[in-house]
């Protein structure tokens, strides 16, 4: 194989990688910039998402409707969870919602366990998406091209509706100073619950389309959320373009890793992580230490 | 005082009424609850959320299992020492963590354990990957001693550890030591500013505490017989949180309680259900809904004291 289709279709992989990654990355870092909450169970979400995309493909054939449907009840969930749990738990300091969430995680393994059983289970792409071209004569699957312009147009929609729209504004505004959101006549806590439940939805779209790559199995929430947390630590917690820029590094790291370096791929994502935050502990765009 | 002598005497006494299988048991409930203590430290302490306290446990469990299959040294030497090393190891670890404060070093404890999880698949010849450690045997030795192979002898190889490693904790709480550890959970900005160097003492309290974790899975290995990455695992780290606040976070012996109270639920709920785990999840999260102060908080709290 020669260098550049090689470091072509490597980057392409990585990119492919990074889109899945950003799904998760930004949906925790929206969540902890507006609500100071860290939500461990994104990676059970992320999972849920993949479970739901594997039936609704079952049921339906159409692997279009789960990347809707999966996204809008994993959504809704999230937002009902924060109404009727999280909702009570402001005023207290932050470790109670990491550990209600973490045991958010444990109940949502057993039921999502309960309900489909062990087995991993394999979901298929839709059949335009299952072919393989050829870059530089290399082979490619169609789906991982597909991931990258997924990542590429939600991070676009995600910026803009952040940056344009009425919600986006009161989003940006709760997350600099929520007691005076509030004093301005809008109901804060319905802002966190909307971006509660969107930020779990956009886990359940990274969960659908990651199902197909990595088929839809019940160790998916642990790898997914410790991935996730590396990404918003080096990107810093809070930042919308810091989720994105650690995406991509770590999709890298983790892709030429494996690739030349079997052993330490794992190694090599920490490594950054720790340097990351000896040199600033708050993370790359990161405000707070 | 008197309290604590009546229950070390009860412990004492409980090999000479229990059948064999409760003995097992009870063993396994006392290096929970000495793995739970330790990271007591941590948690109720000096606010310091572990994600990772398994690495600790697994790291003991693998060091007294080596020492144990390929050199002769006696079962008591085997344990203190891979405690020892544990802590040792740690010294570089919580000066890492500690780089980061409050969730972001909860995810760089964590990203320990599942480094060293991943290392345990790799490193074969001390790990045996995959596979374990099995036939951890328990040495004899020092002075020709075998006791400590019997059920009830390893029960009070155990309970000494947990009794020693608990009046420890206890003076280290209450030393001036214990107070900056207390100032660093309220206010550590303000602990800064009355001139102590935090960073110092936060390292120090995860050497304790992870060297404490490694003593008690130290006592695993053996006592099980085998050590797997199971006890590297994320999920054990959270599973020993949850004994902690469950039993009650900045009291030492609630989380005691918390482990017991945990195995007995898990020996319970698994002979009617195969999802356990559902349950315990459950009654975690009301645990940190409704009673924060866990079991032994409450208790305490009935007889107008408060946790430290």
């Amino acid at each position: 194989m020669d260098f550049l289709p090689f470091l072509v279709t490597q980057c392409l992989n990585a990119l492919s990688q990074a889109a899945l990654l950003f799904f998760l990355g930004c949906g925790l870092t929206l969540i902890f910039g507006i609500m100071r909450i860290v939500n461990f169970a994104h990676g059970a979400f992320f999972m849920l998402g993949a479970y739901v995309g594997y039936s609704t493909v079952h049921w339906t054939g159409n692997f279009w409707a789960a990347l809707i449907v999966a996204p809008i009840l994993v959504g809704a969930f999230g937002a009902a969870f924060e109404l009727g749990i999280l909702r009570q738990l402001y005023g207290r300091d932050g470790h109670a919602f990491l550990m209600v969430t973490f045991g958010l995680t444990l109940i949502m393994g057993e039921v999502i366990r309960l309900i489909w059983g062990v087995e991993a289970l394999q979901v298929k792409p839709p059949d335009s998406l299952s072919d393989i071209v050829f870059i530089l004569d290399e082979p490619f699957p169609v789906y991982r091209l597909f991931l990258v312009g997924a990542g590429i147009v939600v991070a676009v929609v995600i910026w803009q509706f952040l940056e344009r729209t009425r919600l986006g504004l009161l989003i940006r505004a709760t997350s600099q100073n929520a007691e005076m959101v509030h004093a301005l006549g809008t109901d804060v806590r319905l802002v966190r619950s909307a971006v509660f439940g969107i930020g779990c939805g956009l886990a359940g779209i990274g969960g659908v389309m990651a199902a197909p790559l990595v088929t839809a199995s019940l160790g998916m929430a642990p790898n997914a959320v410790i991935d996730t947390f590396v990404i918003v630590i080096i990107g810093g917690m809070g930042s919308f373009l810091g989720s994105l820029i650690g995406a991509v590094l770590v999709a890298f790291v983790q892709v030429f890793g494996t690739y030349y370096f079997p052993d330490f791929a794992l190694a090599f994502m920490y490594l950054i992580m720790v340097t990351v935050l000896v040199v600033r502990p708050g993370g790359l765009l990161g405000k707070e230490a | 005082m008197r309290f604590l002598i009546a229950v070390a005497a009860l412990l004492a006494l409980l090999p000479f009424g229990l059948p064999p299988y409760a003995m097992t048991l009870l063993t396994e409930a006392l290096i929970l609850g000495l793995f739970a203590m330790s990271l007591d430290l941590m948690v109720g302490y000096a606010r310091l959320i572990s994600f990772g306290h398994a690495a600790a446990y697994g790291f003991g469990a693998y060091a007294s299992g080596n020492f144990l299959l390929h050199t002769s040294m006696p079962l008591p030497c085997a344990v203190l020492l891979a405690g020892l090393l544990g802590g040792l190891v740690a010294i570089g670890v919580g000066w890492v963590c500690t780089q980061a404060t409050g969730v972001s070093f909860s995810m760089l404890t964590l990203a320990y354990a599942q480094l060293l999880y991943a290392v345990a698949f790799k490193w074969t010849p001390v790990t045996g990957a995959s596979d374990g450690l099995a036939g951890i045997p328990r040495n004899p030795g020092p002075f020709g001693v075998t006791w400590w192979s019997t059920k009830a002898g390893f029960y009070y190889l155990t309970l000494a550890c947990l009794l020693g490693t608990f009046v420890f904790c206890r003076e280290l709480v209450r030393s001036p030591f214990g107070a900056v550890l207390r100032g660093i959970r309220e206010n550590e900005a303000k602990t800064i500013a009355l001139g102590y160097n935090t960073r110092r003492y936060k390292i120090a309290i995860v050497a304790i505490s992870f060297g404490f974790a490694g003593l008690a899975g130290a006592l695993y290995a053996p006592f099980a017989g085998f050590a797997n990455t199971e006890l590297l695992f994320w999920l054990l780290s959270g599973q020993v949180l949850i004994m902690v606040i469950v039993g009650g976070a900045g009291t030492l012996i609630g989380p005691v309680l918390g482990a017991v109270f945990f195995l007995y639920m898990q020996q319970q709920l698994s002979s009617y259900t195969d999802s356990w785990a559902l349950f315990f999840g459950v009654i975690f999260v009301l645990f940190v809904l409704f009673m924060p102060e866990g079991i032994w908080g409450l208790i305490l709290s009935r007889f107008g004291k408060k946790a430290a």
